[in-house]
């Protein structure tokens, strides 16, 4: 009789307050986890914002420590009138020269603009990209030549409306580095393939190459698995160099030295410079063996 | 090797065309050059593929057959129906950096935690991207290595390319693992199909229209030679409508050869129109479903020549013309 009595009506309630408890607890609980996740999505931007602006303070650091341009002498007006125009058509020529080497021509077309981004890498010229522009409001993107592996949607989504030289800047800065990067795997591919084991592997956008090398292109075996990693679309150095030793057993102390001195020309020369200067310092050793001994 | 695997290489080497064979197991590179000068090429192909199956006797297994099976799809080119499928990231989420030797662990893992006897291989091709080839199984049956499925994925690139083969019951399964192993965040079916990968991919990498040099070249006059009239009391009939219809057509379609689909098809949900009052459809108010499938062996330059051709009015119905635009081949049309 007792027993039954425990599981009347108070005994139930009990159990369904203790109930509502639980979930009200694993609610809070819920809550809270999506309060967290919503505040550190909100720390990424800001992180992500903050990192994308010292990038750019960086930048602008590297560019100023270089040697300023030259200003153009001020213009000064001739009374011989056919100087005059020469001057004029000189200056001219001039100023299309230094806009071509700024990459950016543009052309009008019926709708808007047709911007050609040339790109370059070292003094080589490299690809052209198209972006036909449509004017009117908001500013919107035509047709373009752009490949779909850079992403011209989010500069565009960004920048196109409200800051267009910004858009281009943007726009001209992931393009020139792609194909800075582009031709950098190329050249290496192309020009040293002797020194690696088999093809260079990379992605589209040329942000991550890993490789097997030799200093020694006439020797058996390829000792170091390099992988290169280009965080920032925008340049064209990686950001994070692994070098790896391949042969087997434990590394002798020299390759260490050598792994080490590798690893920092990866990070301050252009790839396809880093192996000419091993294909260079083979001449200078084949050089240096080569001369007779005196005495 | 069992009885299985070399029948499937005596099947896919009787598919190949002869000149192409020593080529592909070239490619392949499982049996030495030295053996591949001894195939005798002049037998026929049924003596030739046992030739070969004796050779890759102790070579090749499933694993290395399965390679070969995608090696005959990428040079031949077989005629598969590829769907094309566009994957999104989460908005404000960036290019990542994309590493195909994790995504192709990453896939693999998530195919097999899911399904059961799934057979997965991996080739890469030379422009960044990769070949999958997967046969599937069930917990009580081997992976049938005959009907597999293609996928090929380029990296760092928001689509995919499908070839079906039993893709219905696994389709979930399948997207589940190309959106984790490439770090996007949903995936969707586009209306695009066609047997040409090529065409698929020129029109979804918009590469079709890279016809900008126009834009810096003066146009040409228009230097007709049937305009070397002798006698000017004599011409040309139509001369400015023909003018007008050269324009319209290069501007809709561009001066580039058109990517190549075989088809486009056309659900009408509309309500029929006609001009006379008399007749079973006349002033229905019920939308008249049907289905209009236009073919070719190459739709978008046939349907450039209809207006030249005086066979249509120009300009073409927008529902035609935007199919490279759009990246759809598929349509549903609805009363506005």
């Amino acid at each position: 009789m007792a027993a039954s009595q425990q599981h009347g009506v108070l005994y139930q309630l009990e159990r369904l307050e203790a109930q509502e408890k639980r979930s009200a607890r694993q609610q809070d609980r819920y809550q809270g986890q999506q309060d967290e996740e919503t505040n550190l999505q909100v720390k990424i931007f800001k992180l992500r914002k903050l990192r994308d602006e010292l990038r750019t303070k960086v930048k602008l650091q590297e560019a100023s420590a270089r040697i300023p341009i030259t200003n153009l002498e001020p213009y000064e007006s001739v009374k011989n009138s056919e100087e005059n125009l020469e001057m004029k058509l000189e200056k001219a020529k001039a100023f299309f020269q230094a806009f071509h080497l700024t990459g950016f021509c543009g052309k009008l077309t019926t709708k808007g603009i047709c911007i050609c981004f040339n790109t370059a890498f070292e003094g080589n010229i490299l690809d052209s990209y198209y972006v036909d522009v449509t004017i009117k409001k908001p500013l919107t993107i035509h047709q373009h030549s752009v490949p779909v592996f850079i992403p011209l949607e989010q500069i565009a989504a960004k920048y196109l409306d409200t800051n267009f030289q910004h858009f281009m800047y943007s726009l001209s800065e992931h393009l020139n580095a792609y194909s800075g990067r582009k031709y950098q795997a190329d050249q290496l591919q192309c020009g040293f393939s002797a020194f690696l084991a088999r093809p260079l592997q990379r992605n589209s956008l040329c942000t991550l190459l890993s490789f097997t090398y030799t200093t020694d292109p006439g020797g058996e075996s390829f000792p170091f698995c390099a992988r290169l990693v280009y965080e920032d679309l925008t340049t064209t150095l990686p950001t994070n160099v692994t070098i790896m030793y391949q042969g087997t057993g434990a590394m002798p102390a020299s390759w260490e030295d050598q792994r080490a001195a590798h690893e920092t020309l990866f990070y301050k020369n252009a790839l396809h410079k880093v192996f000419e200067s091993f294909s260079k310092v083979r001449e200078n050793f084949d050089c240096i063996s080569s001369v007779p001994r005196s005495g | 090797m069992d009885e299985i695997v070399a029948e499937f290489i005596r099947r896919i080497i009787l598919k190949i065309p002869v000149g192409e064979i020593v080529k592909i197991l070239r490619i392949w590179s499982i049996l030495p050059e030295s053996q591949l000068k001894t195939i005798n090429l002049q037998q026929n192909k049924e003596n030739i593929s046992q030739e070969v199956v004796e050779l890759c006797k102790k070579r090749a297994s499933m694993k290395e057959a399965a390679i070969l099976d995608i090696i005959y799809h990428q040079t031949c080119q077989v005629r598969k129906s590829w769907i094309v499928y566009k994957m999104t990231k989460e908005p404000g989420e960036e290019v990542d950096l994309f590493d195909m030797e994790e995504f192709k662990d990453s896939f693999k893992k998530v195919l097999q935690r899911t399904l059961k006897n799934v057979h997965i291989s991996f080739r890469d091709s030379e422009d960044n991207a990769v070949w999958i080839r997967i046969a599937w199984g069930t917990p009580y049956m081997k992976p049938n290595q005959y009907k597999t499925t293609y996928v090929v994925y380029h990296s760092q690139i928001p689509f995919v390319f499908i070839a079906q083969g039993l893709i219905k019951k696994y389709i979930s399964e399948l997207c589940q693992a190309l959106i984790t192993a490439g770090s996007y965040h949903k995936i969707q079916q586009m209306e695009l199909r066609s047997q040409y990968l090529d065409s698929l991919k020129a029109i979804v990498f918009k590469k079709y229209n890279q016809d900008f040099q126009t834009y810096y070249l003066t146009p040409l006059e228009e230097g007709n030679s049937e305009a070397e009239i002798v006698d000017p009391r004599i011409v040309h009939e139509n001369e400015k409508e023909k003018e007008r219809i050269r324009r319209v057509t290069q501007k809709t379609f561009g001066d580039y050869v058109q990517p190549r689909i075989e088809f486009a098809q056309y659900k009408l949900d509309t309500r029929f129109k006609t001009g006379s009052k008399n007749g079973i459809l006349a002033e229905r108010e019920e939308p008249f479903r049907c289905l209009v499938k236009f073919s070719s062996p190459h739709l978008l330059e046939a349907l450039k020549s209809l207006a030249p051709a005086g066979i249509a009015d120009a300009p073409l119905s927008p529902l035609l013309t935007c199919i490279p635009h759009k990246a759809m081949n598929y349509f549903t049309v609805r009363e506005k």
